[in-house]
C-alpha cells in the first residue's frame, strides 16, 4: 500500500474514533450533576425561568434523542449552539484553536531546539560528566509543576527583565511569536527530559552499530557522522515519544493557557465544563480527539520521511 | 401630591459624582473612595481591565451575570440612574417626571439632544419599545416591571408609564440596566443581530468581542455629554487566574485588576505604581439553612448556629480584615437598612441555651455544601466546623464543583450552604422579595423559609409610598428575619479593584456599576 492509501485509511479510522469520543463524552457530561440553567440564572433561578431555558435548549427531551440530534447535526457539519453564549459552537472552536496550535507548535520547536543538541552532547561521551549533567538537570523541568514554572518565567522575563509580555496571545505574527515564547518554553521544559533520554539512548545504540564502525573506518568526519548517520537513525524512537507526549500535552495546555491567559481551546474547555455548556464540551473534546489521532498520523508519516525502510503495510 | 424633579438636580448629581471622583485624593486606597484624581482630565488612552471571567451576552433584558452587565452599562442608558452612594436615583435620559394624584400614572420628559451612537436621535418611540421588550422578558428581568400596565409615547419627548397599582420602587426599577434604552425595532435588525453589535446612547460604542478572550468598546463620538468620554477605548480581557491578573497589572499589560485575592490586598496597597481600591458594596454573604432538611425547620437550631458564629473572626480569616460583620439581611448601602437591628451576634452561652430548647439538644451531624475552587468558601466552612463543635454539631464539608453545588442548592438538596447577594436596584424590594417570599422569586433564597407575616410586610412595603411608613415595614422585616434566623448573616465585603496609579476617576457604586466616562489616564 502506498502512502496515499495509508493516509486515507488512517483518516477513515478517524470516524469510528470520533463517534466513540462523542458517545463517551456525551453521556459522561450528562452524568455529572449540574445544570447550565443554574449557571446562567444564578440566584435568580425561578422554576419558571429554568423550565423555559430547558425547553429552549431541548434539554427536556430524553437523553438518547438529544444524542441522536447531536450526531445528526454533526454529520451535517453542525456542532450545535453554545448554551452559554448562544452562538454556533464551531465558530467558538475556530477562534480558540489558533492559540492552542501556536502553543503546541512553539513547544515542539523549542523542545527540538533544546533536546537535540543536548542529547548529542550527552551521547557523544557516554557516562562522562556532561552526559550525567545533561541527563540530570532537565529532570528538574519535569518535576516542577507547570503552573509554578510558568509563574517563575513570568516573574523573571516579563516583570523583572521586561523582555516578554506577561501573558496573552499577542497580535499579529511577531506579537504571537513574542507572547507565546514563555508559555511554549514552559511546555518545552516538561517535554525535553523525556525526548533527551530517548534520543540519547537510541543514539548510543546506533553508535554501536556496524555501519557506524564502517563509516568511521571510511573516514567520515564526526559532525557528518552524527548528523547523517547517527541522528537520522536514532531519531525515530524519539519521534514516537514526542508524539505520545504531545497527546498528553494537549490536555496539559489547559493549565498553561490558564496561567498565561491564552484564549485557547483548553481554556474554552474548562469554562464550558463549569458552565455545563454541553455542546461546547462535546465539540472541544471531539477536536482534542481528532488532534491526538492526527499527531500520531504525522508521526507515522515522519518515520517514512526519516527512514526509507519504513513501509505502510500495516 | 406631585413630584417634580428638574435638570438642576442633574447638575447637582453630576457635580456630586465629579466631587466623589475627586475625593480619593492622596491615598486612593480608602474604603469608598475613587482612584486618585489629581489634575485636569486628559483625553486619550486605551484602558485594559483584566477580569475574572467573560461576559455571557449583551442582551440587557435577559442576562444576569455581572461581567455582561458592567460592559453593556457603558452602552445602554436608562431614564433614571443610580446615585453614586447607591441609595437613590438621578435623571439620566429623562430630565423630570410628574406623577398623577392616584400615583398610577408617571409622565417622563426626555432629555433633548440625546443621540444613539449611530447619530440617530433618541425619541419616546425608542423608550416605549425598550420598556415593552424588557417587560416581556419572561426568562429575564421582566419580573422587575410587573407593576407596569402599559407604556405610551404621546409626543416625541414624553413617555407615559401606567401602573397597575401604586408602586414605590418604580424609579429604582427604571434605573435597572434591563430598562436601558435601545433603538425602536432594534434599528431594523433582528434581536439576535442587534445584541451581537448593540447600539445605545452611552459613552462607549461597540467594537468587537472575541468570546473567551477580549471585548472592546470605543468612545462614542455622539455622546450627549460634551467632552466625554476621555478614554479612546476600553478592553476587558478574560484572565481567570488571580496571579496572572496581578502580574498583568504589575507588568503594565492591564490598568485595572478586577477582584484581586483578599490575601494580596495588603501587599498591593504598598506596591509602587498601584492603587488598591476598596469600594463600599452591597454584597452580603450568608449561611443558608435548608428548612426542608431536618433539623433546620427548628428555629432554635438555626438561632443556635447563628449565635455560635464569630463574625469578626470570619472577617479576619476570609477577608483579611477588609469587611464588616453583618447584622441584617440588608447591607448598609441599601435604603431602609436598619443599623439598630442587632441580628444574632456571637454569644456562645446564648447559643447553647437555644440548642437546649431545640429538638436536638445533644447536637447532630450535618453537612455544609461548598463550591470547589472557592477558597474563601472553604475557609468559612472550616471555621464553622470548629465553631459549631461546642454545640455538639458535627459538620461535614461537602465540596462539589460550582455548577453541581448551584444546582443542588436550587433543588434544595443540601443542609447548609453559603450564598451571597448584591443589589441590582437602589431599593430593597427586589432583595426582600427574593429573600423572604417563597412563592415569588427563588424560594426564599432556596431556603424554603416561609413566615406569612414577613411575606405580607414585604408586599405591603411595595405599595407604601410614604417613606416613614415604608421604613417601619422594612424595620419589622429586618428584625423578624433576624429573629427567625432563616439564614445566618455573615459579613459585608467591599469591591476590591487594583488599578495602576495613572488611572483616575475610577469609581464603583455600591451596586457594582461603574461609569467609565469619568475615567481618564495620565501619561
Amino acid at each position: 500500500m502506498g502512502r496515499t492509501g495509508f493516509v486515507v485509511q488512517r483518516l477513515l479510522l478517524l470516524v469510528p474514533v470520533a463517534v466513540g469520543v462523542t458517545i463517551i463524552v456525551f453521556f459522561m457530561v450528562h452524568l455529572i450533576p449540574g445544570d447550565p440553567a443554574a449557571t446562567i440564572l444564578g440566584i435568580h433561578a425561578t422554576p419558571k425561568a429554568i423550565a423555559l431555558l430547558h425547553k429552549q435548549w431541548g434539554l427536556n427531551r430524553p437523553l438518547v434523542s438529544q444524542y441522536w440530534l447531536f450526531i445528526d447535526r454533526l454529520f451535517h457539519g453542525n456542532l450545535g449552539q453554545s448554551l452559554y453564549y448562544g452562538g454556533p459552537v464551531s465558530s467558538l472552536i475556530w477562534s480558540h484553536l489558533p492559540p492552542t496550535l501556536w502553543l503546541l507548535a512553539y513547544a515542539v520547536v523549542l523542545t527540538v531546539l533544546i533536546s537535540v543538541p543536548l542529547a548529542v552532547l550527552a551521547a557523544s561521551k557516554r557516562d562522562g560528566v556532561r552526559d550525567h549533567v545533561v541527563r540530570a538537570v532537565p529532570l528538574v523541568g519535569l518535576g516542577m509543576p507547570q503552573f509554578w514554572l510558568g509563574f517563575l518565567l513570568i516573574y523573571g522575563f516579563a516583570i523583572s527583565l521586561r523582555i516578554f509580555p506577561v501573558s496573552g496571545y499577542g497580535a499579529g505574527f511577531t506579537g504571537h511569536l513574542q507572547s507565546m515564547f514563555l508559555p511554549g518554553l514552559t511546555v518545552a521544559f516538561a517535554l525535553t527530559p523525556v525526548v533527551i533520554r530517548s534520543l540519547r539512548a537510541s543514539m548510543i545504540n546506533v553508535l554501536q552499530a556496524e555501519y557506524i564502525v564502517t563509516a568511521r573506518s571510511k573516514g567520515v568526519p564526526p559532525h557528518r557522522l552524527f548528523l547523517r548517520h547517527v541522528l537520522r537513525n536514532a531519531v525515530i524512537p524519539a519521534v514516537t515519544v514526542l508524539a505520545i507526549n504531545i497527546g498528553f500535552l494537549i490536555g496539559a495546555t489547559v493549565i498553561i493557557e490558564q496561567v498565561f491567559a491564552i484564549p485557547g481551546i483548553g481554556q474554552l474547555m474548562i469554562d464550558s465544563i463549569f458552565q455545563r455548556d454541553f455542546p461546547v464540551v462535546q465539540g472541544v473534546t471531539l477536536v482534542f480527539g481528532v488532534m491526538v489521532v492526527l499527531v500520531n498520523l504525522l508521526a507515522d508519516l515522519a518515520y517514512a520521511a526519516l527512514d526509507p525502510r519504513v513501509r505502510f503495510d500495516r | 401630591m406631585k413630584h417634580k424633579t428638574t435638570t438642576a438636580i442633574t447638575l447637582i448629581a453630576v457635580s456630586a459624582l465629579m466631587a466623589l471622583a475627586g475625593c480619593g485624593g492622596s491615598s486612593g486606597s480608602g474604603s469608598g473612595g475613587s482612584t486618585a484624581s489629581s489634575g485636569t482630565p486628559v483625553k486619550g488612552g486605551d484602558l485594559v481591565i483584566a477580569r475574572t471571567a467573560d461576559s455571557q451576552s449583551m442582551n440587557n433584558t435577559t442576562v444576569f451575570d455581572n461581567e455582561s452587565i458592567w460592559v453593556f452599562e457603558q452602552i445602554f442608558q436608562t431614564l433614571y440612574t443610580v446615585t453614586p452612594n447607591g441609595k437613590g436615583v438621578q435623571p439620566e435620559l429623562a430630565t423630570s417626571y410628574k406623577v398623577s394624584a392616584d400615583k398610577k400614572t408617571y409622565t417622563f420628559t426626555l432629555r433633548s439632544g440625546v443621540k444613539f451612537s449611530t447619530g440617530q436621535p433618541m425619541t419616546s418611540a425608542d423608550v416605549k419599545f425598550s420598556l415593552d421588550q424588557s417587560r416581556a422578558a419572561a426568562k429575564g428581568w421582566g419580573y422587575i416591571d410587573t407593576a407596569i400596565k402599559s407604556v405610551a409615547a404621546p409626543t416625541p419627548s414624553t413617555v407615559v408609564v401606567n401602573l397597575k397599582y401604586p408602586w414605590a420602587p418604580l424609579l429604582a426599577d427604571l434605573s435597572l440596566f434591563s430598562n436601558g434604552i435601545v433603538p425602536a425595532n432594534y434599528g431594523g435588525k433582528t434581536e439576535t443581530q442587534f445584541y451581537n453589535a448593540p447600539v445605545g446612547t452611552g459613552p462607549f460604542k461597540w467594537d468587537y468581542w472575541h468570546k473567551g478572550s477580549a471585548l472592546k468598546l470605543v468612545a462614542n463620538p455622539n455622546y450627549w455629554v460634551k467632552g466625554e468620554p476621555y478614554l479612546n477605548s476600553v478592553t476587558w480581557t478574560d484572565v481567570p487566574s488571580d496571579n496572572t491578573r496581578e502580574l498583568q497589572l504589575k507588568g503594565g499589560q492591564a490598568q485595572i485588576d478586577e477582584f484581586p485575592a483578599w490575601s494580596t490586598v495588603s501587599s498591593l496597597k504598598t506596591t509602587p505604581n498601584v492603587t488598591m481600591n476598596l469600594f463600599n458594596s452591597t454584597r452580603t454573604d450568608y449561611l443558608a439553612f435548608n428548612e426542608t432538611s431536618k433539623p433546620f425547620q427548628d428555629v432554635h437550631v438555626r438561632r443556635a448556629i447563628s449565635l455560635a458564629i464569630n463574625r469578626a473572626a470570619l472577617v479576619k480569616a476570609v477577608l483579611f480584615g477588609n469587611g464588616k460583620p453583618a447584622n441584617s439581611v440588608f447591607p448598609p448601602q441599601v435604603p431602609y437598612y436598619q443599623a439598630a437591628t442587632q441580628g444574632l451576634q456571637y454569644n456562645l452561652a446564648e447559643a447553647k441555651a437555644e440548642m437546649a430548647k431545640s429538638s436536638v439538644p445533644k447536637g447532630f451531624s450535618t453537612t455544609i455544601l461548598v463550591s470547589s475552587g472557592f477558597s474563601d468558601d472553604l475557609t468559612i466552612a472550616t471555621v464553622l466546623q470548629s465553631e459549631l463543635k461546642p454545640l455538639g454539631i458535627n459538620l461535614k464539608i461537602q465540596q462539589l464543583d460550582p455548577n453541581t453545588a448551584n444546582t443542588n442548592q436550587q433543588n434544595l438538596k443540601y443542609d447548609m450552604t453559603l450564598t451571597y447577594w448584591t443589589m441590582d436596584i437602589p431599593d430593597p424590594d427586589e432583595l426582600a422579595t427574593f429573600a423572604v417570599d417563597p412563592n415569588s422569586g427563588a424560594r426564599s433564597f432556596f431556603t424554603a423559609y416561609d413566615n406569612p407575616t414577613v411575606v405580607k410586610d414585604t408586599h405591603d412595603a411595595e405599595q407604601t409610598l410614604a417613606t416613614s411608613a415604608r421604613q417601619d415595614l422594612y424595620n419589622t422585616i429586618q428584625s423578624d428575619a433576624a429573629a427567625d434566623a432563616f439564614m445566618a448573616f455573615l459579613y459585608y465585603s467591599p469591591y476590591a479593584y487594583a488599578t495602576t496609579s495613572n488611572v483616575h476617576g475610577f469609581y464603583v457604586t455600591p451596586l457594582g456599576n461603574y461609569h467609565l466616562e469619568n475615567v481618564w489616564m495620565s501619561k
